[in-house]
């Protein structure tokens, strides 16, 4: 039977096989051109082939050696952050810099466990004051305080 | 001759302070020196994500003050890694691993202040060397460049991305695996060629090309946040440094200047390798005085030299690292892929052309890193007491502040929410690929080099009409490729790689 003994670097295989795939899927339809007269998909082809067979390579060693652990995914830290870019960069856009910052500095806190909800109220206005002043009047950005664009 | 170089390293340096020395960059290699410290000095920031979130600060000005900025960034930056590293033991980036080894024992036996002092003036020296280097070897190494072909170009890359492999740490295979990821990475956006989409998939903003900052402060600012946040609890500092005496006494000195003297050589030599750099020299002097030190067990109990020669290494490789950059346009690791991309955003394509056409940004540049080196000794040593004060700040409060600057410098750059949802992406495949053992530093000088590295292709086939031949037809581009078979051959051979991984063993301890 065939054992993983070394779980990181199957994942490993596993993401990188699966990026290689997408790239010769969606470079499919390019033009390939001739070596002397290189259409747009001949370095996209080359590239991910290549990165399928490295992807290859790491898994069928990950069955062969032993090699570290792989550490629990934790979900809240990333999925956390990952909303509140969102909301801060969808909202940007329809209430301007002072509402969305806010709104992410209210969400991010949460991304460790036992985040104080008075903490994180004071936190996103003083981060946010911080924001306009450095960003929008030292810097000069051109970034809506108020409203969107 | 007709050339286009000025060998003459008095007159180049007078341009170069002639250009960087005006109030205004002098003003911007301050506040860039300043900042870098800043941030640089928050735990676990390195010197990568320092320089990712304050890029787009430097995007409004003029190319020379903006890249005055920049240095002034980076070794503010690596500074305060060497600070937190002494003081907290925990380094910021792997060019600062080895200064904690010894560092933060001698700050535990109340010698923070002569450890801050010893690799702040032999940071010092070594960035004043590191400067000479360049001046030196700039010119005759950019003349070369342009002897260099398309073929050559392409030899030159490959060579650069093996080495960039072989001397990071942490599994070939992965990295390589990373870098042709980079590569493709690069290539999303319109064929320069034919005009066609690729890996677009309709979006507008993909029309340009992937944009540089989301990619990169993903990967590294957004992980680095959240690799913090997986740690149980933040490692606060544990010493009370006394900083009364941050000058070394007649007798440290003595035991210095020999170590600082042979880091500054090893680190100069190492940093203009291709895939050289900071991180590789700092680990190479520690092996190096470890080696030959008459007592070897001091080493990790606070041996002085354990910090003076590593971070006089880690500084004179940081300057000299610029070299192939600037000359041949090839950046030797991912701080140099930064620069390389902040030069590309301001328009301009690093190479051999920057010094004979833009001689004042090329000086000027190499003016100001010395500039940068006086302002931060003579600047950080005082302000030490402010630097420590910032590394009690509790990282909850810290990181929502780091996050809010990821996505206003994104958004600013480019406003399109879709920047943030590409930073928020990268930040996620990060944090993956993170968890699976894949440095992300190979992926994004991978990415810089993508389009070039086809393009060079390209022409190099044009020429031969299709015939793969070319590379090893031509004298250079033959012996760039030998040289990388063997580095890749070197990687295979078992004896050498336990030597390779030995050398970066040092982060156990």
């Amino acid at each position: 039977m065939i054992r993983i003994k070394s779980p990181q670097d199957f994942g490993a295989g596993a993401v990188i096989l699966a990026i290689g795939f997408a790239g010769i899927y969606f470079s499919g339809d390019l033009r390939m051109g001739s070596a002397s007269r290189m259409g747009p998909g001949y370095f996209p082809q080359i590239l991910s082939w290549c990165i399928v067979a490295l992807g290859v390579l790491i898994g069928a060693r990950s069955l062969v050696f032993d090699g570290p652990k792989l550490e629990p995914l934790e979900l809240r830290p990333i999925g956390v952050l990952v909303i509140s870019s969102l909301v801060f960069g969808y909202a940007i856009e329809e209430v301007g810099l002072a509402l969305a910052s806010t709104a992410a500095l209210l969400i991010a806190p949460y991304a460790r466990r036992g985040a104080s909800f008075r903490e994180a109220v004071f936190l996103s206005i003083g981060l946010t004051a911080f924001a306009i002043i450095v960003f929008v009047w030292a810097l000069g950005q051109p970034l809506p305080v108020w409203g969107g664009r | 001759m007709g050339s286009g170089f000025e060998f003459n390293i008095i007159a180049n340096l007078a341009t170069g302070f002639g250009a960087a020395a005006s109030l205004e960059n002098l003003g911007f290699a301050l506040l860039g020196c300043v900042l870098g410290t800043l941030i640089g000095v928050l735990p676990g920031i390195g010197p990568i994500p320092t320089i990712a979130m304050l890029l787009p600060i430097t995007y409004g000005l003029n190319p020379l003050s903006s890249l005055i900025m920049l240095a002034g960034i980076y070794y503010g930056a690596a500074y305060g890694g060497s600070t937190t590293s002494i003081l907290v033991n925990i380094p910021g980036e792997a060019s600062s691993i080895v200064t904690a080894i010894d560092g933060h024992q001698m700050a535990k036996q109340g010698r923070a202040g002569l450890a801050l002092a010893v690799s702040a003036l032999g940071s010092f020296f070594a960035g004043c060397v590191g400067i000479v280097f360049i001046a030196a070897f700039g010119p005759p190494l950019a003349a070369l460049a342009q002897e260099f072909n398309s073929p050559d170009y392409f030899a030159l890359m490959v060579l650069g991305l093996v080495m960039a492999v072989m001397l990071a740490h942490g599994s070939v295979a992965k990295a390589f695996a990373m870098v042709f990821v980079g590569l493709l990475l690069g290539l999303v956006g319109t064929d320069v060629n034919s005009g066609t989409q690729r890996y677009t998939f309709g979006v507008t903003f993909l029309f340009d090309g992937l944009d540089f900052l989301p990619l990169v402060i993903g990967l590294f600012g957004i992980v680095e946040v959240v690799k913090n946040l997986e740690l149980k609890e933040m490692p606060r500092m544990t010493v009370a440094a006394r900083f009364r005496d941050l000058w070394p006494k007649l007798s440290d000195f003595k035991d210095a200047w020999k170590p600082v003297l042979r880091g500054t050589g090893l680190g100069s030599l190492l940093g203009i390798l291709p895939g050289g750099g900071a991180v590789l020299a700092s680990f190479a002097s520690y092996t190096l005085e470890k080696k030959i030190a008459a007592d070897p067990t001091r080493f990790g109990r606070g041996a002085i030299e354990g910090v003076a020669g590593p971070e006089s290494a880690n500084n004179a490789a940081a300057q000299t690292s610029f070299i192939p950059l600037l000359t041949l346009g090839i950046p030797s690791n991912a701080v140099m892929a930064l620069m390389m991309g902040a030069l590309m955003i301001q328009g301009i394509q690093p190479g051999a052309a920057v010094m004979t056409k833009q001689p004042e940004l090329f000086w000027g540049l190499v003016a100001s890193m010395w500039i940068g080196n006086v302002i931060l000794v003579v600047l950080n040593l005082p302000l030490i007491g402010i630097w420590v004060k910032l590394l009690s700040i509790p990282y909850r409060l810290l990181f929502p502040a780091i996050l809010l600057f990821c996505v206003v410098g994104v958004y600013a750059t480019n406003t399109t929410p879709g920047m943030i949802a590409l930073m928020a992406g990268f930040g996620a495949l990060g944090y993956v690929l993170h968890k699976f053992g894949c440095e992300p530093a190979p992926l994004v000088l991978g990415f810089i080099l993508g389009p070039v590295m086809e393009e060079n292709l390209r022409r190099s086939m044009v020429m031969s009409r299709g015939d793969p031949m070319v590379f090893l037809e031509r004298p250079i581009s033959a012996t760039l490729l030998v040289v990388s078979a063997i580095v890749v051959g070197l990687i295979v051979v078992p004896a050498f790689r336990k030597s390779r991984e030995e050398v970066f063993q040092e982060d156990s301890a």
